[in-house]
């Protein structure tokens, strides 16, 4: 059975395809496939699943392998081996509230798609604050008065800007990454091994 | 009604694989001569959390008993185990169990377990027996697309010892050689390049036990490492001489408890890639109890291992009787000890027995 290689839907895939594409692999098929969400090439099956899907299904080894941004590791916390950052897919994040924001001595309320980094950077910093669940475009929760500020990831800063927020502090970097099922990764090394050390930036030839 | 994530009624074919799964083990361990122990399913929380064994808080189901402990349902054998044997102090040092584990992970709560204990056993002794009741268990429930996965604590410990870290920068490069993560390994260990080099080596150092010459060469001037390489490449020949030769070694694996010492292995079924069986050495473990003992153990996970063995179904005999007839039809199904016998008073579906046997008539005669 040939490796499956899970991929992030959306902006990622973009990114990764242009990337797998410059390894002199053939690319055609995972850019003409339509709305198919299983393509068979002549090395691999790719299956195309959202970000946090993505570490599931290599977590129970439906994948053996995956393509996933750090951010959705760092809060899904998959039981899966997280091999390396790729070159793309590069984005920080940051707690960003209205420019010119005069915070009351309250607790604070922190709107976000990341509840369990948002938890994880407020309780390492030792500040209590309300952390409320959002499931996209956040920018608007600071505006609208829902929240006190956000956390969430940027890229360019543009979205912030347009929606006249401005980066409090930033406090993690992330890329995408390159995750691997825990037995997969052990039991079809030969059937991996290559692709992985492929996929790995530099060519893998760091050490040794 | 709704049951909890995890938890499911059984009936049918899973729960005969189980039975057999749990009996063919009872069988093998007494053979081997194992004794058997059990301990109660509720304990305190402290026998599991200490800094001794280190079990997360987190993971464990818990509640207040009336003088306000913390009591848990069982989330580990191992560790109940040592507990059990410090008080009953017995002279007997090999044991078997079966039975559930309760904690919180992804899979649900309850999870099956068969597993052996063997204390005041030493190094090689200990890990030959325990591999090859591994072997034979797994052969007597015929179960035989796996592969085993050789590791040792040895190894990470010795590399990192020239580090001096902080208990918080242990864990967190712990963690990162257990999810092989290179960059987070490289970016702890950058003042010292030496370590970091090795450290990177190590992290790549799983797949067929080639591995162990390479090792045995590279790190031919450090003792330890030696004696560590040596020890794994006779576990790996013992392997072999019992028909083994697909063993595999990840000597990049670090312990999850911190009351491992030495070699650890576990088992992994070809076909589904799943963990059939799991252990390894804890000398560290009976340390709580300001006791020197060397301890070693593994434990097969029951719910995998039986979704994986075939039983095989007796074949179904129906005694059609009537009250009058019921006794001889009873005398009757007492001579068929090896097959499965209903008495039923009506015609019974034909499709459902391989043998239907008519007494209705009998007692008129």
């Amino acid at each position: 059975m040939k490796p499956v290689i899970a991929l992030t839907k959306g902006r990622l895939e973009k990114q990764f395809l242009n990337y797998y594409q410059s390894l002199g692999y053939d690319i055609e098929p995972l850019t003409d496939k339509g709305r198919k969400l299983r393509v068979d090439t002549d090395d691999f099956q790719f299956i195309f699943a959202k970000g946090p899907d993505v570490a599931t299904y290599v977590q129970y080894g439906i994948a053996d392998l995956g393509i996933v941004g750090g951010d959705i590791l760092a809060e899904c916390q998959p039981d899966v081996f997280d091999l390396f950052p790729l070159p793309f897919g590069a984005c920080r994040m940051a707690v960003a509230t209205e420019e010119g924001k005069v915070w009351s001595n309250g607790k604070k309320r922190i709107a976000s798609k990341y509840t369990g980094i948002t938890k994880a950077f407020y309780k390492e910093k030792g500040e209590s604050v309300d952390i409320i669940k959002l499931e996209g475009s956040v920018e608007l929760a600071p505006i609208l008065g829902l929240s006190d500020a956000i956390v969430d990831i940027v890229e360019t800063g543009n979205t912030l800007k347009e929606n006249g927020l401005v980066v409090e502090e930033e406090f993690m970097q992330f890329s995408a990454r390159l995750i691997a099922n825990r037995s997969a990764l052990k039991i079809k090394r030969e059937e991996l091994k290559p692709v992985i050390d492929r996929l790995k930036p530099n060519g893998g030839n760091e050490h040794d | 009604m709704f049951l909890p994530d995890g938890s499911q009624d059984q009936i049918g074919k899973i729960l005969l694989k189980k039975q057999h799964v749990y009996q063919i083990f009872n069988d093998v361990a007494v053979s081997r001569g194992f004794k058997a122990i059990e301990t109660p399913v509720i304990e305190y929380a402290d026998t599991f959390t200490n800094p001794h064994v280190g079990m997360p808080f987190q993971q464990l189901l818990k509640w207040f008993d009336r003088e306000g402990a913390i009591e848990v349902l069982r989330p580990d054998w191992t560790t109940a185990i040592a507990r059990a044997l410090m008080k009953l102090n017995p002279k007997e040092s090999k044991w078997f169990y079966q039975g559930s584990v309760f904690t919180q992970d992804k899979d649900g709560i309850e999870s099956r377990q068969a597993g052996i204990e063997m204390i005041r056993t030493a190094p090689i002794e200990g890990e030959i027996e325990t591999l090859c009741f591994a072997i034979d268990y797994l052969s007597a429930v015929d179960v035989s697309d796996y592969v085993i996965e050789l590791g040792h604590t040895g190894i990470y410990e010795t590399m990192i010892a020239p580090l001096s870290l902080t208990p918080d920068e242990e864990t967190k490069l712990r963690q990162a050689m257990h999810d092989k993560r290179q960059d987070v390994v490289k970016d702890l260990t950058q003042n010292n390049t030496r370590v970091q080099q090795q450290l990177l080596d190590l992290i790549d150092a799983y797949g067929d036990v080639s591995i162990l010459d390479r090792y045995k060469v590279k790190y031919q001037d450090d003792d330890t490492i030696v004696t560590i390489i040596k020890e794994l490449t006779q576990l790996v020949n013992v392997l072999e001489q019992l028909g083994i030769d697909q063993t595999i070694v990840d000597l990049g694996r670090v312990k999850q408890l911190p009351y491992y010492s030495g070699t650890m292995f576990r088992g992994y079924l070809t076909t589904s890639g799943e963990e059939c069986f799991s252990g390894g050495r804890y000398d560290k473990l009976y340390q709580q109890f300001n006791q020197s003992i060397q301890a070693i153990g593994l434990a097969f996970d029951v719910d995998v291992l039986a979704g994986s063995v075939q039983v095989e179904e007796l074949s179904r005999v129906a005694i059609i009787a009537s009250e009058e007839t019921h006794v001889l039809a009873e005398l009757k199904r007492r001579t068929m000890t090896d097959k499965i016998v209903d008495v039923v008073y009506s015609e019974p579906n034909e499709k459902d027995y391989e043998t239907i046997i008519d007494l209705r008539n009998e007692g008129a005669k």
